[in-house]
């Protein structure tokens, strides 16, 4: 379980895969600053709580990541560790809601790698096999 | 032949087909030769993408690609696609999340050998000067949310009006450096906020600022009119819409995805998004899209700008001395409602060029009238340690490719594979020994973007020659480079 990144021409690549959706979800979060940061030490300074709720998916998944995009590259606010993520499944589609922990941008320890431009929808399935949750998601750099 | 598990073929050396199958409404093209096509897209999912990319309603002729053809999300990048503004789609995969990404060129009057001493020193200013590397900021005072709009609405305009240049920069910038019917209230406050201090930024990447000198000229006539001479110091600059147009295309693409279901389409990847243009979604991304680009031609216009004074201060010499001129500016992520001829009939489309550079032939309209009689420049650059090129559009790219060309070299590695390629090596040292003065943020940029990450541009630039798409003016050489 976790992520592993994979060999893209362009922009980076990673498999994610979790015994549950919320593993997958958890996974991609950290899969997400892997590829941005480079950290070197965490401080929990602050939290902040997000709600997303969606008809597909994958449109979840890529809205959360997003939000870490957006916190970092505008907010200059650094995800650090998930404090509690809850997803259902409703009438209408599902419902994220997901606590974080972070700190302020600091340059000292925290190293930008790459600027990611997006997450993308290219080649997105969450799918379940054998009883494993997996997709693949493509970061636009 | 069979390339990457999908039956091709030739056509001529530089053009290469794919016959329609399953879901596909057009066969696909593909200008390269046999070297790059058995060679970089052999184990590539750029071929599987120019296939998708033919399932697109209202898609016209063929999914096109470029010899700089790679991988990319949804669209490969270096593809062409026009669909038809009635019954076609607008797909914001097929513009990409760089907004209206582009190269500028300007010229000078100096000569290389007069101030190659002096290179260091200007790329050492120019580093200070511009801001660049991810989350650069500050190139100019934080703008408002209102002064941003007028960015969004007026483009390079804006940059002109507050200092930035000067009148004759916009004549010679596509579109005068401003795509009409752009609303920024289309444009979200996220999209907005992530501009704020994004104006006037190199970024990071692959854009860049460059210090070339023209190596050698190809085509007389063209390079007088483009004012180009052999030893002349030009100067390259290579960035899009920031942040801005990244949150544009994210916001647009969730919408579209979910829109996927309303308008019954069945597209082989999520990431081929799209709405009927002439739908409520496809115009609101139409008029958000063009205030990116807009955002993104003040960029370039700032950046330039802050060169020039650079550049004067450094060698502290006057304007008139200088000469410092805009030659042109092109974007190569973008999708524009044109008018072409299509089975004997002018029909309007809207063509996106997704890493594609317009190449407009001599005569038209759409082009500056000081390029008139030759076309319309199509800036092509390489990698930072081998050579760019200067080329102009053909009326055989008007009739084959919807006016469109190449736009740079292409990768051919990842960014894993080069940084591997490049541990133990000091590449600095190695861009030294060949002339090349360079100032990145990190050293991991640089070896990202080594010179061997990329195809060699003069092979792409040679097929668009043969092909007849693109004819080749100039060839510039690096001097010195700024990176993020």
């Amino acid at each position: 379980m976790g992520y592993r990144f994979i060999e893209h021409t362009a922009d980076i690549a990673v498999e994610v895969e979790g015994e549950s959706l919320n593993d997958l979800f958890i996974s991609s979060c950290y899969a997400w600053r892997e590829a941005a940061m480079d950290i070197s030490s965490f401080q929990k300074e602050s939290s902040k709580k997000f709600i997303f709720n969606s008809t597909n998916l994958e449109v979840l998944l890529i809205e959360l990541l997003s939000e870490l995009n957006f916190q970092l590259y505008s907010k200059g606010w650094v995800f650090v560790t998930i404090q509690n993520l809850f997803l259902e499944e409703t009438d209408s589609g599902y419902h994220l809601e997901i606590e974080l922990f972070g700190q302020k941008h600091n340059s000292e320890i925290h190293k930008f790698k790459e600027e990611i431009k997006a997450v993308t929808f290219h080649q997105m399935k969450i799918e379940k096999v054998n009883n494993t949750y997996k997709t693949l998601i493509v970061f636009d750099i | 032949m069979r390339i990457s598990g999908i039956e091709i073929e030739k056509v001529n050396d530089n053009l290469w087909e794919i016959p329609k199958f399953g879901g596909m409404l057009v066969p696909g093209r593909i200008y390269t030769s046999e070297k790059m096509l058995e060679g970089t897209l052999q184990n590539d999912e750029a071929l599987k993408q120019v296939v998708n990319v033919a399932h697109l309603p209202g898609i016209q002729k063929y999914s096109l690609a470029m010899p700089d053809i790679h991988w990319g999300y949804g669209f490969p990048i270096g593809g062409v696609a026009a669909t038809d503004i009635n019954n076609g789609v607008i797909s914001p995969g097929g513009v990409g999340y760089d907004i209206n990404c582009g190269v500028r060129l300007a010229r000078t009057s100096l000569n290389f050998e007069s101030i190659k001493n002096r290179i260091q020193k200007l790329v050492e200013n120019l580093f200070n000067d511009i801001p660049t590397g991810v989350g650069a900021s500050g190139a100019i005072k934080k703008l408002n949310a209102a002064e941003i709009k007028k960015i969004l609405r007026d483009g390079a305009e804006w940059a002109v009006s507050n200092g930035f240049g000067s009148k004759h920069d916009i004549e010679l910038t596509e579109e005068n450096g401003k795509l009409k019917d752009a609303d920024p209230e289309a444009v979200s406050p996220r999209a907005i906020e992530r501009g704020m201090d994004q104006a006037g930024t190199l970024g990071s990447g692959n854009h860049f600022l460059e210090i070339d000198f023209v190596e050698e000229i190809f085509d007389e006539n063209a390079a007088e009119i483009f004012g180009l001479f052999k030893g002349q110091i030009v100067i390259q600059i290579h960035t899009g819409s920031r942040g801005l147009g990244y949150q544009v295309c994210d916001d647009y693409l969730k919408v579209l995805v979910q829109a996927e279901k309303k308008y019954g389409f069945k597209l082989p990847d999520k990431q081929l998004a799209c709405a009927p243009i002439k739908s409520t979604e496809g115009q609101n991304y139409l008029h958000a899209m063009r205030a990116a680009a807009n955002f993104a031609w003040n960029n370039r216009q700032v950046i330039m700008h802050l060169a020039r004074n650079s550049f004067k201060r450094t060698l502290s010499i006057s304007d008139a001395e200088l000469e410092f001129e805009l030659i042109y500016d092109v974007c190569h992520n973008i999708a524009k409602i044109e008018e072409h001829e299509i089975d004997g009939e002018v029909k309007k489309v809207c063509v996106h060029r997704k890493g594609a550079t317009r190449a407009f032939p001599p005569g038209s309209k759409f082009i500056p009238e000081k390029y008139r009689s030759v076309g319309q420049p199509v800036l092509i650059p390489g990698d930072m340690g081998r050579y760019s090129y200067i080329a102009v559009g053909t009326e055989k790219a008007m009739r084959e490719t919807f006016g469109s060309s190449c736009h740079g070299a292409g990768r051919v590695q990842s960014r894993h594979q080069a940084l591997k390629e490049a541990k133990g090596r000091n590449l600095v040292e190695e861009l030294t020994k060949k002339g090349i003065v360079i100032q990145a943020k990190g050293y991991k940029t640089i070896a990202e973007e080594m010179p061997h990450a990329y195809k060699d541009v003069s092979e792409v630039v040679e097929v668009m020659h043969h092909a007849g798409i693109s004819t080749k003016v100039a060839k510039l050489k690096p001097a010195g480079v700024i990176k993020g």
